[in-house]
C-alpha cells in the first residue's frame, strides 16, 4: 500500500446495495433497500432515530449479516466477506477511539494492523493529523480531548489508509452547534477532495441538504425517496418526505378534491387537473407563501405567534388544531392574535393521497 | 453559637462539628482494624509464659520480646512450614490462573455472542448423565460402555428431542445458572467432593484441591468478568475489525489493554479466597498437600493447648504474601480506563 500525503485521488469505488432485508429475530429493520452508489458520490442516509439507518450502514460495512440481498462494492460481490477485507473506514456514532492509545497511536491503528514500517507510519499519521489540524496534540490519550477533537481523531484514523469506501454514522451528533457547522464544511471538502465514495448516517436534514450529492430518506426501514437535495425538497414523493425536509416543514391542511377544486374549512383552490378524491392532503413550503390582508390569500386564519430568527419572521398561524408556518422577511410585523390570511402560488403547492400519503401529480400537464 | 458548629464555613468544606464526629470514627475504627495486627505481630514475639500471664501490651515495658516462637517454626518444624507454605502458594497460584483464564473466555464469548441453548436438549442431557450414574452406580455396568451408549444417544436423539419444545435459554439465564453454582453452600459438597476424589485415588494432592479451587471460583470470575467485558464498547471491537485487525490483534491491542483492571481485581480476590480457603483443604488435604489455614488451625488442636504464640507467627507469614500481591495489583486497580472511547 502507497501512501501519498498529499491530496491524491484513491481509486474510488461504487457501491450497489441490492435488495437488502434485515431481520432481528421476528423484527423487520430494514425491508427490501436498493441503492446504486458511483465512484466518489457522497451519499447521505436520512431519516428519523430507529428507522434502520445505522442497521443499513453496519451491514454494508460487514458489522451486521445480511438476511437477504446482495453488496457490490466496486464489481466485487462482498456479500459474504469479512469487514476487514471490504477496504472499508468508518466512523463510529461513537467515535470508539481507543482510550488506552495516544492520538497517534489511534489515527496509526489501520498501518500497524497493516504492518506498515514505521518511518512510513509516522509520516502518514504526521500528514493526516495536519489534515484535521491535530498536528499539536499527537501525544495525548483521547480522554484529554474535547468532542471536536475526539470526532477529528476520528475521521483521521479513517482517511489514512485511503479505504475506497468512508463509512459515517452520525459523526457530528453530539458537537455544539457551531463547530457541527464547521466540521460539516470541513468534511464537504475533504471527501470532495479525496475523491471517496461515502455513505453518510444523519438524522439531520440540514446535513444531508448541505452535505450530499444524493439524499436517500428512510422511515421504519424502508427507503422512501433518492435523489438530489434539491430534488427531494422541490418533489417529496410522499407526505413523510415532505414534512421531514425542511425546518420549519411544510404545512398540511387537510381535505378533499371534487370537480378540479381543492376545498377544505375556508380553503377553495384550483387543484390541477387532479382526480377527484376525498381524502387529500395540500402542502406548501413557508417560504412559497406570503402573510396578507385578511380576505386577500387563499386561507384565512389567526395569527398565533410571530418569532424573529435574525434573518427571517416566521408567523405561526392556527386554525382549529392545525397550524402553519410563514416565512416573513425579518422586518415584518404583525401582532399576535389579528386576524390575517396566507397567500401562495397554487402552482408550488403540493397534494398527496392523506391515507396512503403518495403524492398526486398532476395527470396532464 | 451552637449554630456555627454545625454549619460549613466555606461552601465544599464540612460542617465543624461533622469534621469532628469523622475523624473520630475515622480513628475508632482504625484502632479497630490495625490492633489485632498489632496483638498478632507482639503475640509472635512472646513466650508461653508472657502469653498465659498477660495480657501484656508493650514490648520492652511490658514483656521481654523472645525469638521462641519464630524458632519454634522456623528452626524446629522448618520441613513441615515450608511444606504448607509452598503448598499454599502453588495451589493458590494455579488454580487463580485457571480459574481467571477458563472464566474470562467463557464471561467474554457470553458478553459478546448470543448463544441460544434449547433448554429441552440441556435436560435431555442432565437425563442421560442421571441414568449413566445410576446405571453405572447402582447396576455396576461397563464404565466405558455405558458412556458410549449415553454420549451416541445423546448426539442421535438431541435435535429430534430439540424439535419438541422450542423454548430457549438466553445469555442471561446461562449466567444466571453459573452463578446459582455459587449459591450453594460448600459445606453441602464438600462429601461428595471428598468421595469423589477418593475414588480417583487424588485425595491429599495438589490437583485435588487445584481443581476444586479453580472450579468453585469459576462462578465468580464468570459473573465479574462479565460485567466488565461489557462495560468495554463493542464499538472499539469492531472498529479494529474494520481497520483489518485479527480477532488475536483486537484481543491483544485492544481487549486485554481495556480490561486489566478487571483482571487485576478478580485475580486479586480469587487468589485471597484460595489462600485462605479452609473447608475443602480440611477435608481433601491429610498431611502433604496441606496449606497453611490448616496449619494455623492445626496450633489450637495438640495437647498443649492453644499455641497462641507460634500461630500468631503461622498468621503472620500467612498475611504477608497476600499483601505484596495488594500493592503490587493495586496500581493496575485503578478507574477511568476506558474515559475517551466515546464522545464527550
Ligand atoms: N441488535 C439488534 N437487535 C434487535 N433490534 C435491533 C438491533 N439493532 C437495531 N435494532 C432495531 O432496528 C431498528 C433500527 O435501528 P438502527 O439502525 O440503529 O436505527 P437508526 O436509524 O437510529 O440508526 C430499531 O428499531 C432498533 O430497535
Ligand atoms: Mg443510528
Amino acid at each position: 500500500m502507497v501512501i501519498e500525503t498529499n491530496n491524491t485521488r484513491a481509486v474510488a469505488k461504487g457501491i450497489s446495495v441490492h435488495e437488502f432485508n434485515k431481520f432481528y429475530g421476528a423484527f423487520h429493520a430494514l425491508k427490501n433497500m436498493s441503492l446504486e452508489v458511483s465512484p466518489g458520490e457522497f451519499l447521505v442516509l436520512l431519516g428519523p432515530s430507529g428507522c434502520g439507518k445505522s442497521t443499513a450502514l453496519r451491514m454494508i460495512a460487514g458489522l451486521e449479516s445480511i438476511t437477504s440481498g446482495t453488496l457490490m462494492i466496486g464489481d466485487q460481490d462482498v456479500t459474504d466477506v469479512l469487514p476487514k477485507y471490504r477496504d472499508i473506514a468508518m466512523v463510529f456514532q461513537s467515535y470508539a477511539l481507543y482510550p488506552h492509545k495516544t492520538v497517534a497511536e489511534n489515527i496509526g491503528f489501520p498501518l500497524k494492523v497493516a504492518k506498515t514500517p514505521k518511518a512510513e507510519m509516522e509520516i502518514a499519521v504526521k500528514a493526516a493529523a495536519e489534515q484535521v489540524e491535530l498536528g499539536s496534540l499527537l501525544d495525548r490519550l483521547p480522554g484529554q480531548l474535547s468532542g471536536g477533537q475526539r470526532q477529528r481523531v476520528a475521521l483521521a484514523r479513517a482517511i489514512i489508509r485511503r479505504p475506497s469506501v468512508f463509512l459515517m454514522d452520525e459523526p457530528l451528533s453530539n458537537l455544539d452547534a457551531k463547530l457541527r457547522g464547521n466540521m460539516r464544511a470541513e468534511l464537504k471538502h475533504m471527501q470532495a477532495s479525496l475523491g471517496i465514495t461515502t455513505i453518510y448516517v444523519t438524522h439531520d436534514q440540514i446535513e444531508a441538504m448541505t452535505l450530499a450529492h444524493r439524499v436517500a430518506i428512510m422511515k421504519d426501514g424502508e427507503l422512501q425517496q433518492l435523489g438530489t437535495p434539491k430534488e427531494v425538497y422541490a418533489n417529496p414523493a410522499n407526505l413523510f418526505v415532505a414534512g421531514f425536509m425542511g425546518s420549519p416543514p411544510m404545512n398540511f391542511v387537510e381535505g378533499s378534491i371534487t370537480n378540479g377544486l381543492f376545498t377544505a374549512e375556508g380553503i377553495s383552490l384550483p387543484a390541477q387537473q387532479l382526480p377527484e378524491m376525498q381524502n387529500v392532503t395540500l402542502g406548501f413550503r413557508p417560504e412559497d407563501c406570503t402573510v396578507v390582508e385578511k380576505g386577500q390569500g387563499q386561507i384565512d386564519a389567526q395569527v398565533f405567534t410571530l418569532e424573529m430568527t435574525g434573518d427571517q419572521s416566521l408567523v405561526t398561524f392556527r386554525s382549529g388544531d392545525k397550524s402553519m408556518v410563514v416565512k416573513m422577511p425579518k422586518d415584518f410585523e404583525i401582532s399576535p392574535d389579528s386576524y390575517a390570511a396566507i397567500q401562495f402560488d397554487s402552482a408550488q403547492a403540493c397534494f398527496f393521497d392523506t391515507s396512503s400519503g403518495q403524492r398526486l401529480y398532476a395527470q396532464n400537464v | 453559637m451552637i449554630r456555627s458548629l454545625f454549619e460549613p464555613r466555606k461552601i465544599g468544606e464540612m460542617a465543624p462539628a461533622t469534621k469532628l464526629l469523622l475523624y473520630f470514627i475515622l480513628f475508632a475504627w482504625s484502632l479497630f482494624v490495625i490492633f489485632p495486627i498489632y496483638w498478632l505481630l507482639i503475640t509472635s514475639f512472646k513466650t508461653p509464659a508472657a502469653v498465659n500471664e498477660g495480657p501484656f501490651f508493650l514490648p520492652w515495658v511490658d514483656f521481654k520480646p523472645s525469638l521462641h516462637a519464630w524458632k519454634d517454626l522456623f528452626v524446629y518444624d522448618l520441613s513441615d512450614t515450608m511444606r504448607a507454605y509452598f503448598n499454599s502458594i502453588v495451589i493458590a497460584l494455579t488454580a487463580t490462573a485457571l480459574s481467571v483464564f477458563v472464566g474470562s473466555l467463557a464471561a467474554y464469548s457470553l458478553s459478546r455472542i448470543e448463544f441460544a441453548p434449547n433448554l429441552i436438549t440441556i435436560l435431555y442431557f442432565v437425563v442421560l448423565l442421571i441414568g449413566a450414574s445410576v446405571a453405572i452406580g447402582v447396576y455396576k455396568t461397563d464404565l466405558w460402555l455405558t458412556l458410549a451408549v449415553v454420549v451416541a444417544l445423546f448426539f442421535l436423539l438431541a435435535r429430534a428431542v430439540g424439535r419438541l419444545y422450542t423454548a430457549r435459554l438466553k445469555n442471561g439465564d446461562i449466567l444466571f445458572w453459573i452463578i446459582s453454582q455459587r449459591i450453594l453452600a460448600p459445606i453441602v459438597v464438600v462429601v461428595p467432593i471428598y468421595m469423589m476424589f477418593q475414588s480417583v485415588k487424588l485425595l491429599d494432592t495438589h490437583i485435588a484441591l487445584i481443581i476444586t479451587y479453580a472450579v468453585v471460583n469459576l462462578p465468580i470470575v464468570v459473573w465479574l468478568m462479565f460485567d466488565f467485558f461489557n462495560s468495554i464498547p463493542r464499538d472499539l471491537e469492531e472498529s479494529a475489525q474494520l481497520d483489518g485487525a485479527t480477532m488475536i490483534m483486537t484481543f491483544r491491542e485492544i481487549v486485554l489493554p481495556l480490561s486489566r483492571t478487571g483482571l487485576s481485581a478478580t485475580t486479586l480476590l480469587v487468589m485471597i479466597f484460595s489462600w485462605n480457603e479452609y473447608l475443602f483443604a480440611l477435608f481433601i488435604s491429610t498431611s502433604k498437600a496441606q496449606t497453611l489455614p490448616i496449619l494455623v488451625a492445626a496450633m489450637n488442636a495438640g495437647e498443649r493447648g492453644i499455641l497462641w504464640w507460634t500461630m500468631s507467627v503461622a498468621i503472620i507469614i500467612m498475611i504477608i504474601p497476600v499483601v505484596v500481591m495488594a500493592v503490587f495489583l493495586q496500581k493496575y486497580i485503578s478507574k477511568g480506563l476506558l474515559v475517551g472511547a466515546v464522545k464527550g
